[in-house]
């Protein structure tokens, strides 16, 4: 059974009679198996929301979201969630946020303890295992955060936003071993963003969202081979992938 | 645990030492001039004393003031854990009902608006001179406080970590020990330190009202008897015994909380 990731219809509205909101579709998508999609739009375009459907963490009103031939009725445990603002907590290490993660699912920490090991080495934390969050930078903290996501081996990582608050260097740097990371582990992502070079840099597809309510307007194919490193971004076949993401937007009025 | 606190003791007393010597400095300076200024302004014993006569004349009664201050500690302890155990259960209940939290918590936070010490003068009559309408009072100025701080806390889980409890699908109770209690205990201990504070105000004027032992009826006594210099001895121990339950709560704060901001940067 391939894990593929269907959406039929899916649409979402926030509360009831006239106050209430559409916030995002009807939308048709289909994700395959270790695919790297983004979702990319304007704030406010409902690419949480979808994203929170998908994990079944929000439900949907119309619609429905199918995982590997299941529908989502509540929670998915099979994936890994990143947010904007971390899920670190700050009583604990990195390594024992990490084993958060593993007890909350009655993993056992000691039998993983390599795993967490060659899991930080990959995101260049391994000096920082024994740091609480707040000793960390803002990009340590996301890294440490990607480990958290990462290591009960979920098939479908949803990652909203996660490297929104960073700044543009260091996103640059963990954009790379985000990459590097999806490309050894192969899990589906569904990555929010609103940066369309981001987007463009790590896609596989780049779902193009337009503003509330959110519907896909294209589904761009981004044809780069991988890895994608920032010689990538100066090629015309990038830019052209960046001009027509652009124009979208502005036939909106985004930008 | 180790990772946190790294400076020696004795580095860390040397540095509070050097930023804390105007404090000091001032707090001698304003125990001079009481001294002096009596003296120079020819003021009567009877109204006020000079500190150096309330350490002397509360030296030669300290019997009694050790005493009473263990009665009033007896109090101000009882009241306070009592209201501890009974508040913090029911903050959690409230936190986590919604039944409760439009049944119990709204009558919660009129009774919040009612001045608890103006309870006292009513308990002493239905309950006498005793230890326990002592301990109601201190119950009740301690309570709200950390009921409300208890609602507060359990309520107040950030939505990035809710939604990562439950994408792990731990269930109530891992998610409850492992991410809530942590996580509120923080904002518990702004209510256990407020009740702390206020637990001493409560037991003086319980004693107040009436009793026939403890600091507050001592006060009242040696006052009645133009002895200031006495009721400040009383005022010390009063303040002493605030300050032992208040540091007692800081100190299990540092020990459970490391983690949290207010305690790094203390």
């Amino acid at each position: 059974m391939t894990h593929q990731i269907e959406f039929s219809a899916v649409k979402k509205v926030f509360g009831t009679g006239p106050g209430a909101v559409h916030a995002f579709g009807p939308v048709d998508l289909s994700i395959k198996e270790g695919e790297f999609i983004s979702l990319l739009g304007p704030s406010g375009c409902g690419k949480s929301t979808l994203m929170l459907m998908t994990a079944g963490l929000l439900e949907a009103t119309e619609g429905k979201v199918v995982i590997g031939g299941s529908e989502v009725t509540g929670p998915q445990t099979d994936v890994g969630v990143m947010f904007q603002d971390n899920t670190l907590v700050p009583w604990r290490t990195v390594r024992g946020n990490i084993e958060l993660q593993l007890e909350m699912r009655r993993m056992s920490p000691q039998d993983n303890k390599n795993k967490i090991d060659q899991l930080l080495a990959s995101v260049h934390m391994e000096d920082f295992a024994d740091r609480h969050p707040y000793e960390l930078s803002g990009g340590m903290q996301q890294r440490a955060a990607f480990c958290q996501a990462m290591i009960h081996e979920p098939k479908t990582m949803l990652l909203d936003e996660p490297l929104g608050k960073l700044d543009a260097m260091t996103r640059e740097r963990i954009r790379s071993d985000l990459q590097k990371l999806w490309m050894q582990k192969r899990p589906t992502v569904i990555f929010v963003t609103h940066s369309i070079e981001e987007a463009i840099q790590l896609s596989t597809r780049v779902a193009v969202i337009t503003p509330r309510p959110g519907q896909i307007e294209r589904i761009i194919d981004i044809d780069l081979p991988f890895p994608r490193d920032f010689e990538v971004k100066n090629s015309p076949e990038f830019t052209a992938y960046v001009r027509e993401t652009q124009e979208i937007f502005r036939g909106y009025g985004v930008i | 645990m180790e990772s946190f606190n790294k400076k020696p003791i004795f580095a860390a007393m040397k540095l509070r030492l050097q930023n804390s010597w105007m404090f000091i400095a001032f707090f001698i300076g304003f125990f001079l001039f009481w001294e002096y200024a009596v003296i120079w302004f020819d003021i009567p014993r009877y109204i006020l004393t000079p500190p150096s006569l309330i350490i002397e004349k509360g030296a030669a009664d300290l019997d009694r003031l050790l005493y009473y201050t263990y009665v009033t500690g007896v109090e101000v302890v009882l009241g306070y854990s009592i209201a501890i155990i009974l508040a913090l259960p029911l903050g959690l209940a409230i936190a986590f009902s919604s039944i409760l939290k439009r049944t119990i918590y709204p009558f919660i936070v009129c009774i919040e608006m009612v001045p608890k010490i103006a309870f006292a003068p009513l308990f002493i009559s239905w309950l006498g001179f005793g230890l326990l309408p002592k301990v109601i009072i201190v119950f009740l100025v301690c309570f709200f406080p950390i009921v409300l701080n208890a609602i507060l806390a359990f309520n107040s889980l950030s939505e990035e970590l809710t939604l990562f409890s439950r994408s792990t699908g731990g269930g109530v109770w891992r998610t409850f020990f492992k991410i809530r209690l942590p996580a509120a205990l923080p904002q518990c201990f702004v209510g256990f330190k407020y009740a702390a504070i206020n637990a001493t105000v409560g037991a003086a004027i319980a004693e107040f009202i009436g009793s026939d032992e403890g600091l507050g009826f001592y006060i009242q006594i040696v006052t009645g008897n133009m002895r200031p210099d006495l009721a400040f001895a009383g005022i010390f121990f009063l303040t002493l015994l605030g300050l032992c339950l208040f540091g007692l709560v800081t100190l299990t704060e540092r020990l459970l909380i490391p983690w949290h901001i207010s305690v790094r940067r203390g």
